[in-house]
């Protein structure tokens, strides 16, 4: 410390500093600037650029708290939405620094009106309807069941996917069929919180909690986060560490075995950067995996696929830049299945693994592990019409399930092989 | 808040050069792009750059120089920002001249025991390289991760081992530097002897941006230990630990590590990591060892037995590489849980001869208990290195005022013991104030002479040594 310039500090709420309000003080003063985000961050892997690390974006943060930056600065704009708000700074920060919700605060504050994406605008509206929510499922053959346990557990649904990934709910159900899992519940408000609706997103969060009583299992991460910060962490528990938790303790668990050309499947594991990041829940998944076949572990696996959400609707082009290296790591793993726990990833890498012509195969966690309970595909898949791509996999083996998988359609690509068949599990 | 000696914003037809230089898409000028290069690590300073030029080679970085030296602007380079001396705040504005594009580690050869890498390299990728070929980077600094080779030997970083394997400045063989007017210079080389001419490298290495702009560095490896293991001693307080300390010396073993955390920091690190460790100690004493395995396993027992000697509570050696591992992190983690007490970290970096350890950190106690402040101390017990750190409540100015106070008064009593305001942090804009009472008149003044015959127009890093 020198006396020429003792007190002059960016903190918000030191001496002399206007507070806007944007952003609750003790989060912004959490960060000393040590640094140590830098190397964890994707979008500084990306631009070496401090204003895109996640200490660059405090100070920013900071800037427009103090108003030394105003709403408008196409830096705050820009930086805003590169982020992608994966956390994966929040375990390796020394001082506790809570990213994930300062960037919802930020959003909150920067993207309103005219600033905010038109697209997520749209997707945000979409799903804050409940009933619309539930048309989203109505053709997709989700899970579902009559009745609502006052004390559950209940089986979340989500809102996209139950429309894009209907298969992994009924898997949840066959894997835990005590899962209770009415059709009429809405969306968790991950998305708006994530994009600009932090209020809306948090009340969206607790309504679905009264939706759904007692304990809320889910199949995606990033929603069981989100409903985390909201409902607390005893009310929310993610598929894999609820399905690790109830097998411990009653040993229900019947695993099987996943085989590929008559040996154990290599599968790998695709974390979810907010289950992971937000909720320190890795090891169950890759548990889980190990038990029905060999295990893989992805050298960037905790690393974010670029999905983020609707970022990759967002910013298609640095959705793919981030997510580039991971394919390069998956299809470099020699592995038959790449497993995911959350739907946004799914979609993100089966979207990748399909562009480039991959052999690896994406599925949910519940779909994995049902498919090994099941000894391989259910029979009525086989019942579908072979196509010529895949006439060299036998039929049976949970190859044809992935492949089928793969091939479905994704919301932005309507064209695509597949389109409009039910699907298989 | 920006703190400028002059406020000149850069000229467009500047910006048009820069930008012709190195490429439009890697000069940033707007205020919302320059304001996350304000700060550094430090603390407390702030001052944002007009603009922030990113160099991909040798030729960009002597350009920019050339042209800033034509037009007076001043250029400060920088890596990662993680230095804790405000060395990289732009204090006068200028060019923030950012080399974290030039991050390629060029060479590792094992033959000649030395890695050559682009300034731009953190310090653990190089020392990833180096151990690919079964080779060590000796320097360990706390932010390795971040940290860039290139700011190691700006600062001359120090780390954990510097009692068995000394300081960056040990393993500087050779620089490519970019003097202020422009000309190239390669200092030393690929050679383990070499007294031709003045030793610029080590004046260069520890320079902080205020001589040149180091382009690329060769620097010296070590075999890798074949293996390394650590062990914790507790003590009734930090005096004890010294006791022990000066024991362990005494008897012919130089640990590749000797660290010390003071309670506040024990019980901080604890609070963060949930290592196990016994709160309710006064000092903690990590000791380890690196080599082959039955030379390390016999001076760990004995640095075990010589703290058991000097009245430790208790002594436990790890078991496996991942204990150890943990303890260490322990070590590493010690300023950023520090943090987590309060909202404002101000963290210090005094050195005073071994003997005297316990000594100052009674004086840092004394002081913290007169201006009524949080200081817990870490550091270095091998070297005489303690990290004082004052945990503050952001939003109280008069506790500003106190923590500065305290630690003028810390830097004079290291310096009557005989000891430096600064062991390995650097002076930067932070320590400035206390340089001339470290170096006294003679040497500030050839201190002076010496960055006025590197840099006539006086362009480099203003602000700081030598200004």
């Amino acid at each position: 410390m020198s006396a020429e310039v003792s007190g002059a500090t960016d903190a918000p709420g030191a001496a002399g500093a206007a507070s806007r309000g944007i952003f609750p003080a003790e989060l912004l003063d959490r960060c000393i600037s040590c640094g140590f985000c830098l190397p964890a961050c994707p979008t500084y892997a990306l631009s070496k650029d401090e204003k895109s690390s996640p200490r660059g974006r405090i100070t920013l943060m900071r800037a427009l708290e103090t108003g030394v930056l105003d709403d408008d600065d196409p830096t705050l704009r820009e930086e805003s939405s590169f982020c992608l708000g994966c956390r994966a700074c929040e375990p390796v920060c020394p001082a506790g620094v809570q990213y994930g919700e300062l960037l919802e605060h930020w959003r909150s504050s920067q993207w309103q009106g005219r600033r905010r994406p038109p697209l997520a605008r749209v997707l945000t509206n979409v799903v804050v309807r409940n009933w619309l929510v539930r048309r989203l499922g109505t053709f997709r053959g989700h899970a579902r069941t009559a009745t609502v346990a006052p004390q559950g557990p209940h089986l979340m649904l989500g809102c996209f996917e139950r429309a894009l990934f209907p298969g992994v709910s009924r898997a949840a159900r066959r894997l835990r069929p005590e899962l209770d899992c009415p059709a009429d519940q809405g969306c968790c408000g991950a998305l708006h919180a994530h994009n600009g609706d932090l209020e809306l997103g948090r009340e969206m969060a607790r309504r679905l909690g009264e939706q759904l009583p007692g304990t809320i299992v889910t199949t995606a991460g990033g929603c069981a986060a989100h409903l985390t910060g909201v409902l607390g962490r005893d009310r929310v528990e993610e598929f894999s560490e609820y399905l690790v938790g109830r097998s411990a303790s009653d040993g229900s668990l019947s695993v099987g075995e996943l085989r590929v050309d008559g040996r154990r499947a290599r599968v790998a594991l695709q974390d979810s950067c907010h289950l992971r990041n937000g909720m320190d829940v890795w090891r169950q998944p890759r548990e889980l995996i190990a038990a029905v076949a060999d295990h893989v572990e992805l050298p960037g696996a905790a690393r974010c696929c670029g999905s983020a959400g609707t970022y990759s609707l967002l910013r298609p082009k640095d959705s793919r830049r981030v997510l580039a290296p991971k394919l390069d790591q998956i299809e470099a793993a020699g592995v038959d299945y790449v497993v995911v726990v959350n739907p946004g990833c799914q979609r993100q890498l089966v979207g990748g693994l399909r562009r480039r012509r991959s052999r690896v195969r994406v599925l949910h966690l519940t779909e994995l592990l049902a498919a090994a309970q099941d000894g391989g595909l259910p029979r009525r898949r086989l019942r579908l019409p072979a196509r010529p791509r895949r006439a060299q996999v036998p039929a049976d083996e949970p190859a044809g399930l992935a492949a089928h998988l793969n091939d479905r359609p994704l919301p932005d690509d309507p064209g695509a092989s597949g389109a409009g068949r039910p699907d298989a599990l | 808040m920006a703190v400028r000696g002059c406020d000149v914003a850069l000229d467009p037809g500047v910006l048009a050069e820069l930008e012709s230089i190195v490429g439009r898409e890697h000069v940033r000028h707007r205020e919302g792009e320059v304001a996350p290069y304000a700060r550094d690590a430090t603390p407390l300073f702030s001052s944002p750059p007009d603009a922030v030029v990113f160099p991909a080679r040798t030729a960009e970085v002597a350009a920019v120089l050339r042209l800033a030296t034509a037009h007076r602007i001043p250029v400060v380079p920088r890596g990662a920002g993680s230095n804790l001396c405000a060395g990289t705040v732009p204090l006068r504005g200028g060019i923030l001249l950012v080399l974290t594009r030039m991050d390629r580690v060029l060479e590792v050869s094992a033959d000649e025991l030395l890695v050559r890498a682009e300034p731009g390299a953190t310090t653990a990728a190089v020392a990833e390289a180096a151990a690919a070929k079964g080779l060590l980077f000796a320097p360990d600094p706390g932010s390795r991760t971040v940290s860039t080779v290139g700011g190691n030997v700006a600062t001359c970083a120090g780390g954990l081992r510097g009692l068995k394997y000394g300081v960056t400045r040990n393993y500087v063989l050779g620089l490519e530097v970019v003097l202020p007017t422009g000309e190239v210079i390669r200092t030393g080389g690929r050679l383990w002897k070499d007294v031709a001419g003045y030793d610029l490298t080590r004046l260069l290495t520890g320079s902080e941006g205020t001589l040149g702009v180091i382009t690329e560095v060769t620097l010296a490896l070590l075999p890798m230990p074949a293996t390394a293991s650590t062990g914790v001693a507790y003590f009734p307080s930090l005096a004890d630990a010294g006791r022990a300390v000066g024991a362990v010396l005494g008897s012919g073993v130089v640990p590749a590590t000797l660290e010390f955390l003071d309670r506040t920091c024990i019980g901080a690190v604890e609070d963060y990591a949930r290592l196990g460790l016994r709160t309710d100690a006064g000092a903690l004493l990590l000791f380890g060892d690196d080599g082959e395995p039955d030379a390390v396993e016999r001076n760990l027992t004995r640095m075990g037995e010589l703290c058991a000697d000097e009245g430790a509570l208790e002594v436990t050696v790890a078991k496996e590489v991942a204990q150890s591992e943990a303890l260490l992190a322990a070590r590493r983690c010690s300023l950023p849980a520090l943090s987590r007490l309060d909202t404002l970290t101000v963290l210090e970096d005094v050195t005073v001869p071994r003997p005297r350890l316990a000594e100052m950190v009674d004086r840092i106690e004394a002081v913290a208990t007169r201006h009524d402040l949080l200081i817990g101390t870490f550091g270095h017990a091998g070297d005489g290195n303690l990290h004082p750190t004052a945990v503050i409540d952001v939003h109280d100015p008069a506790a500003a005022e106190r923590t500065h106070a305290a630690f003028a008064e810390i830097f004079a009593a290291a310096l009557e013991l005989d000891g430096t305001i600064t062991g390995e942090h650097g002076v930067g804009a932070a320590k400035l104030p206390y340089l001339r009472d470290r170096l006294g008149d003679d040497q500030m003044a050839l201190t002076k002479r010496i960055k006025a015959a590197f840099d006539p127009a006086g362009i480099l890093n203003p602000g700081k040594v030598g200004s």
